[in-house]
């Protein structure tokens, strides 16, 4: 007969409760967990006489049933604290004892509980080492690198390995599918990284894995370190999670343009009426001339606004307009484009069913997030489907297969760069501060879906020049994609004896998607259709031996020997129109003016075939030693030099175990490690290849590649050495875990940029030696814990330099003391500078005398010799988050606190919106207390803060009546760049969960979450004007650039979690 | 493990060898391209040469070339896209029976690429250009270079009056004509002497009388010309640049308009439409137009099909008339000649032999009577003559001084004699760059090249 067995778990060193313990009658299945005040309930067959209680980090304790309640105190382990097992390379489990490099762990819990689809950038700062930027692009990329850039032109963005498999993030040497151009600012969209298809949701656990030491195993791909991600397993008996999610977002207004709203429509005063500021011709046909803005210019230097000057606007020349043939006021708009923003919304459900018992395992769920965008017309939904089910077919086999389909549906992803679909190129860069945005949106939907655009021709000439409408951008020159990707593995895990396992898994991650990208008839510019396929496909076969055998008492060996077969395939296929479309809205490629050019083809394929083997030896739980060798073949280096070796070495020492009457120190451990990486080189780095152009009538065109391949090409080497410091105290309430590294990266594989005398833009070299030495800090503490109230606090600190510190030597033996990495719009170049960071930002700079501006006779800003100055750099001084946790009964208030010091970022939006007076600092009063627009016959232009070419100050006035005295025009680059400091309150959430007095009338409900989250509430600090320091272009080494830089979106989401 | 892993190491999509006649006909495409562009970006010196005017963004126009950069832009596409890719023509055509000839017209192209580099920077890579296996090509004097590019059209010369060629319609220039390819490369060493007059008068002398009698253009008919097709991505760019753009950038620049009005030039409206009063005007150098106000580039040179002009019997004319003054042996009169450069000029452009005829016989134009020296009479006709190849009206204005164009007032700079190295060489290529600069004087606009004297 049953009977049921109740009581409570505490802690017996503060007597509080503790939830999640484990209460199981030994030998069985049969079990539970305590509740958040540490109670539980089991019911237990009859002849049951003891209950066993486990707690990470507790002691074990085994308990006879009395006759009442059974409560237990658990007692604080610090040995214990060593063996909690963490995720290693492979998905090998190490315990703690055993794992002698960095690597930091963050719940699945706490990634989630923002509801944030984009799993990389939940991981801002939560890690310390890790850097994460994020494009505020519905769907964008999301930039991760783990300490610091290591390849001067390659991949830099950390592996992400799911269950042990990787996942892919882009196509085979890029961690990026979106174009070249997109990612170095000329346009084109954001198609997101694709490795955030992880479903949140699914996530357990995510550990980083930082150094070269702990990812040896997975060879050159885990060179940039790893990001491992544990789905969740499912548990013994039905579970069922149910998770409703509703959000909505808006601007973050200190993200966007602020507008001057003195002037309006013009470049100056040198158009066709008596004043100079406006065309003028007759309009309403009464013989007269009359005023008219001047259409065609996209900037505010106009004449000053004034409500009784009636002028002919942009709206007096379309027909559907209620002010067609009418002169308005000359007024700034009511509307101005932060109105074009609308509130972004979510729709996320979930629902995951898990069951096992003896004889195997599954799990099954289906997510559906459903987007849209802070612009009209943007929508992302994300389906998910994850099944995966396990069988023990024997009691030493096990088979297991797990698949995730992943479909992805974009729809009006937002134009990037410096490019007209990029909306806010226009409204940060180029626009009339009096067109209102509610017109422009009511023209739109009144002529039916034309481009009713602000910018004309010319009066009665309705043919847009520079400038479409903004909704007829977003309505008609919209793209969309479809990526459905398969993300799987089937294995077999054999237990030849208790300590040797045997595991063969064949895995395999395939993904296609379809790009399609519009413009519509009466577009600026050539009307056309583009359609990109991209199909990816990555195929592994792993067999893996692994042994854990306690050799004596004291001495642990675990083993490892595997093999590793890795097949990717990259293949794209993109066509386009050619002269524009034949008939409007029909978007085929077939339906093109000129005969369509060829489509342009890519076809990428490697192999690595890798053998590998770990040996890990831990004596008395007090030292431990960790030594890996791999060895790969790679399909990409010339013959004979793609076989390539590499070791790592690591040591551990437990010294809190041999300093156990030191009860304040829970847990101390000194670990170091050498390790080296090889990686090897892009598909086809190796042979000269020409490309086919279109053809010249029947003439064929061909040129060869501007890269020059090199045929004796070297694998690239990572040398990482790392010491760390891990400590514990007071019963762990407080953790400390340090950590120094120093990252070398020899014989890169680059294409170097060259002279183009040479014939070439870029040669492959093995050149370049890259150093990244840095710190990283990770404070974990419970300042506050009562029974009611306990305050968790989490801070990371991460510091790195990155420095080019070796390059390669020209004819002369010197070395090359620069190498290009881009060229961007506005003159800028991004480059690896010999002695400095990776990515020095090079331009015009000021002419400086004594440390003050030198101004030319003419009253302007003397500008430098040459457009090669140094003038700034994007690597941060550090970057840090502190993460605090309040729970009260049962609510739980968690907020992230997260900053980046230093680095710098060149605008082009105040580059170019400055010089076109949108921005009231080019429309204050002067130092006479008068308009600085005046003319400077009327007291109006500024005396540039600065001094003569004498020394002297300066004292020339000079005009600001017509464009450009702030921008781009007068001024040098450097007066673009802005400091990228940063401290945000990235997210905060607050959650609440039912007690269980209230749903144990619920029937099989066992919990009931709800949880209010917030993301990006508040920028607490920033010194870049009009714009969030960390909008960035795409992810990718090309960054400290902005150009029509999207606003930030603050965003909050309401949360139910139904648990059976 | 796998025998042969590297296998795999092969683009499927892109061959390892091509026929020679596919470059050669990629790289004559994107030599007309460099020459014919209207771009911002490349080839900005009909605003420069005061043909054209910039309406709402002066920047070029106010010789801002950095912005952009002009001068990489410059440098890359003659180095990487024309010249590596004449390379190219020659190593691939290499076991060609036809190879001697087709390689002399390769070269004659080569010279001409380098003709325009030299002129527009001084002091450029040759000796080391064009080796990847070199990725610090050192800069080479340019007159040193200039003469070895002389004796290299010598050879061309001999080389083409020795057989034929097996391009045929690869060869958009010439299809193939041997014939008509010895006339060009002798027509541009004339040209190439006469711009090397003021500096070496021994070697231009020598250069322009072999070249008078190896036999040089007779005619329009002769003129090396890019016939542009009516689709993209082979059309003529200014119609890209002016009318598939959509774009207002362009329009008359007064200082020309001026001229052709004092002149009662009949191509006046050959080269701009009218204006909104009917008539023609011009926007003032470097200031900001309204661009419905005043006269625009003509639609004749905005079709897609309007032919890139490369070398023509017009300037050959200019180049003889001046020779004659120069008291070289080519033949006939300074005056003959000069009265030829019009005509020819003239009727190229759609007019008559009869409205010729009626300019030269004003007092203004006539080579007797017209004002100042040879150097001012055929500099201003050769300047109007060279309109839509502001290159080349570039190079000779400033090695004629005529016209005399001045800076706006607005401008960044003095009026550029010269381009700046490209940035980016200062990046990748610095010590060479830097010791360029200082050879030629300093890296600036105001340096002036080998070729000005005066």
């Amino acid at each position: 007969q049953n009977r049921t067995v109740t009581g409570t778990v505490t802690g017996k060193d503060d007597g509080l409760p503790l939830p999640g313990v484990s209460v199981v009658v030994p030998g069985s299945t049969i079990g539970t967990q305590t509740d958040a005040q540490g109670k539980y309930t089991l019911r237990v067959p009859a002849g049951t006489t003891a209950l066993r209680f486990s707690f990470i980090g507790y002691g074990t304790e085994e308990r006879a049933i009395p006759a009442g309640a059974l409560n237990v105190a658990l007692t604080i382990s610090a040995r214990q604290l060593g063996e909690v097992v963490v995720q290693g390379a492979l998905g090998l489990n190490r315990n703690r004892n055993q794992q002698s490099y960095a690597a930091q762990t963050v719940s699945g819990e706490s990634l989630s509980a923002t509801r944030s689809t984009n799993i990389s950038s939940e991981l801002s700062g939560k890690v310390a080492g890790l850097e994460v930027r994020q494009s505020s692009s519905l769907g964008g990329s999301t930039n991760v690198v783990i300490r610091g850039a290591k390849s001067i032109y390659g991949n830099n963005q950390a592996l992400y390995v799911v269950d042990g498999v990787p996942f892919s993030n882009g196509g085979l040497n890029s961690a990026s599918i979106n174009q070249s151009g997109q990612r170095s600012g000329t346009g084109g969209y954001d198609y997101g990284s694709p490795a955030n298809d992880i479903n949140p949701d699914d996530v357990e656990s995510v550990t980083v894995l930082k150094g070269a030491a702990a990812t040896a195993l997975y060879g050159s791909q885990g060179a940039n370190g790893v990001i491992l991600i544990t789905t969740k397993k499912a548990k013994k008996g039905l579970g069922i999670t149910i998770n409703a999610g509703i959000g909505t977002g808006s601007i973050d207004k200190t993200t966007f343009a602020k507008y001057q709203k003195q002037y309006g429509g013009g470049y100056g005063n040198y158009y066709d009426d008596p004043t100079g500021y406006f065309l003028y011709q007759d309009v309403n046909g009464d013989g007269k001339p009359d005023l008219i803005d001047p259409l065609t210019e996209d900037a505010s230097y106009g004449a000053k606004f004034d409500p009784n000057l009636l002028v002919y606007q942009w709206d007096a020349f379309y027909p559907s307009s209620p002010n067609y043939l009418k002169a308005t006021p000359w007024v700034a708009a009511a509307n101005d484009p932060s109105k074009f923003f609308t509130r972004a919304t979510q729709n996320n459900e979930s629902i995951f069913i898990t069951n096992a018992n003896d004889n195997g395992s599954f799990k099954l769920g289906y997510t559906r997030d459903n987007q849209t965008g802070i612009m009209p017309n943007s929508n992302i939904l994300k389906q998910n489907v994850d099944f995966s089910g396990s069988y023990n077919v024997t009691s030493k086999l096990t088979a297991s297969a797990n698949i995730s389909y992943i479909n992805t549906v974009g729809l009006g992803r937002y134009g990037t760069g410096y490019q007209s679909d990029n909306i806010l190129n226009s409204f940060r860069q180029w626009y009339q501060v009096n067109n209102d945005v509610y017109e422009l949106r009511d023209q739109y939907f009144a002529s039916g879906g034309q481009n009713t655009t602000w910018n004309l021709s010319a009066p009665f000439n309705t043919t847009p020049i520079y400038w479409d409408n903004p909704y007829f951008i977003r309505y008609q020159n919209y793209n969309s994609d479809t990526r459905n990707r398969y993300f799987g593995n089937v294995a077999a895990n054999y237990k030849v004896t208790s300590w040797l396992n045997i595991l063969g898994r064949a895995t395999v991650d395939n993904w296609t998607q379809l790009q399609e990208e519009r413009r519509q008839v009466g577009s600026v510019g050539v009307s056309g259709y583009t359609r990109r396929n991209l199909g990816f496909t990555e195929s592994n076969y792993d067999l893996i031996a692994s042994a854990d055998k306690d050799l004596t008492k004291d001495l642990n060996l675990k083993a490892v020997l595997g093999g590793n077969i890795r097949k990717q395939r990259y293949q794209t296929i993109s066509a386009s129109t050619n002269g524009g479309l034949v008939v409007p809205g029909i978007y085929a490629v077939s339906n093109s003016v000129s005969q369509p050019v060829a489509p342009v083809e890519g076809d990428q394929q490697r192999e690595l075939d890798g053998v590998y083997g770990e040996l890990n030896l831990t004596y008395a739980k007090v030292i431990n030693i960790d030594g890996t060798i791999r060895r790969d073949a790679s399909s990409t280096l010339p013959k004979g030099a793609n076989v390539y070796y590499y070791p790592s070495v690591a040591v551990g020492f437990i010294f809190s175990n041999l300093l156990k009457d030191y009860k304040w120190l829970s847990y101390g451990k000194l670990r170091g490690n050498y390790a080296q990486v090889g990686n090897d080189a892009t598909p086809y780095s190796t042979i000269d290849t020409y490309s086919i152009g279109t053809p010249y009538g029947s003439s064929s065109q061909t040129y060869i590649s501007t890269t020059k391949n090199l045929p004796n090409l070297r694998p690239e080497r990572t040398q990482s050495t790392e010491a760390g410091l891990e400590l514990q105290f007071f019963n762990n309430r407080l953790g400390l875990d340090a950590t120094y590294y120093v990252t070398k990266t020899k014989d890169q594989l680059i294409p170097v940029s060259v002279s183009t005398a040479t014939g070439f833009s870029s040669t492959y070299r093995n050149a370049g030696t890259v150093q990244n030495k840095g710190i990283e800090l990770a404070l974990t503490g419970t300042p506050l814990k009562t029974s009611d109230f306990s305050w968790n606090l989490g801070v990371n600190y991460t510091r790195n330099r990155n420095k080019l510190i070796e390059t390669f030597n020209d004819a002369t033996g010197n070395p090359a003391n620069n190498l290009l990495l881009a060229s961007f719009q506005g003159g800028v170049t991004l480059n690896a500078t010999l002695g400095e960071p990776l990515g020095t930002i090079r331009g015009s700079n000021y002419v400086f005398l004594n440390g003050q501006r030198v101004v030319k006779a003419n009253g302007r800003y003397q500008l430098s010799a040459t457009s090669n100055e140094v003038i700034g750099n994007y690597n941060p001084d550090w970057i840090g988050g502190i993460t605090n946790t309040f729970k009260y009964k049962n609510f739980t208030l968690s907020f992230l606190v997260d900053m980046r010091k230093g680095g710098q970022v060149f605008s082009l939006d105040m580059y170019y919106g400055l010089a076109t007076g949108l921005y009231p600092e080019t429309a204050g009063n002067n130092d006479l207390g008068n308009p600085s627009r005046n003319t400077l016959a009327t007291g109006g232009g500024i005396i540039l803060p600065g001094v003569k070419a004498d020394g002297t100050p300066n004292t020339t006035r000079v005009s600001n009546t017509v464009y450009g005295t702030y921008g781009y025009v007068y001024n040098p680059n450097a007066a673009f760049i802005y400091d990228a400091s940063y401290v945000k309150l990235r997210e905060a959430s607050l959650g609440y969960s039912f007690p269980q007095k209230w749903i144990s009338g619920l029937g099989p409900v066992k919990g009931v979450d709800v949880s209010v989250n917030g993301h990006n509430l508040w920028i607490i600090h920033k010194n870049v004007p009009y714009a969030d320091p960390e909008e960035t272009l795409s992810s990718g080494n090309l960054q400290g650039y902005q150009s029509g830089a999207m606003p930030t979106v603050r965003s909050f989401i309401l949360n139910l979690r139904v648990k059976f | 493990c796998k025998k042969n892993l590297t296998d795999l190491n092969v683009n499927p999509k892109s061959p390892t060898t091509v026929p020679a006649a596919g470059e050669f006909t990629g790289a004559e495409h994107t030599f007309a391209n460099i020459l014919s562009s209207a771009s911002v970006n490349l080839n900005i010196f009909r605003l420069i040469e005061q043909q054209w005017q910039e309406t709402t963004y002066t920047d070029e126009s106010n010789y801002d070339i950095n912005t952009r950069p002009i001068p990489d832009a410059i440098w890359n596409a003659f180095y990487r896209d024309a010249l590596e890719n004449f390379e190219q023509a020659k190593k691939l055509g290499a076991a060609d029976p036809a190879s001697k000839v087709n390689n002399a017209m390769v070269d004659v192209m080569e010279v001409y690429s380098y003709y325009y580099l030299t002129t527009t920077f001084g002091n450029v890579p040759y000796s080391q250009a064009l080796n990847p296996d070199n990725l610090f090509p050192v800069y080479d004097d340019a007159l040193t270079v200039y003469k070895s590019l002389l004796t290299r059209l010598d050879a061309d010369i001999t080389a083409l009056g020795s057989g034929t060629s097996s391009f045929g319609a690869a060869d958009l220039l010439y299809g193939g004509s041997a014939t008509q390819w010895k006339k060009a490369a002798a027509t541009l060493k004339l040209k190439m002497a006469i711009t090397l007059s003021d500096a070496d008068n021994a070697t231009a002398k020598a250069a322009a009388e072999s070249a008078a009698t190896a036999g040089l253009f007779t005619s329009n008919a002769d003129n090396m010309t890019f016939a542009y097709l009516s689709a993209p991505p082979n059309t003529n760019p200014v119609w890209v640049d002016l009318v598939q753009s959509g774009r207002q950038d362009f329009v008359a620049n007064t200082v020309l308009v001026t001229t052709l009005k004092s002149l009662n030039d009949p191509r006046l409206s050959f080269f701009f439409t009218t204006d909104a009063n009917g008539g023609y005007s011009g926007a003032a150098p470097g200031a900001s137009a309204n661009y419905s106000a005043f006269s625009k580039p003509s639609t004749t040179i905005t079709q897609q099909t309007y032919p890139g002009l490369l070398l023509s019997y017009s300037e050959m004319q200019f180049d003889l008339a001046e020779a004659v003054e120069r008291g070289y042996n080519v033949g006939g009169t300074a005056a003959a000649h000069y009265n030829e450069g019009v005509t020819a000029s003239i009727t190229f452009w759609g007019g008559t032999a009869a409205q010729a005829t009626t300019y030269l016989a004003q007092p203004t134009v006539a080579y007797a009577t017209a004002a100042g020296t040879y150097k001012q009479k055929i500099g201003i006709q050769k300047w109007i003559s060279f309109y839509n190849r502001g290159w080349d009206a570039w190079i000779n204005q400033r090695r004629l001084d005529y016209p005399v164009l001045t800076a706006p007032a607005t401008a960044r700079t003095a009026f550029p004699v010269r381009f700046t190295y490209p940035v980016q060489e200062g990046n990748v290529n610095g010590p060479n760059f830097t010791a360029a600069g200082a050879a030629i004087g300093g890296n600036t606009v105001t340096t002036k090249l080998f070729f000005d004297k005066f």
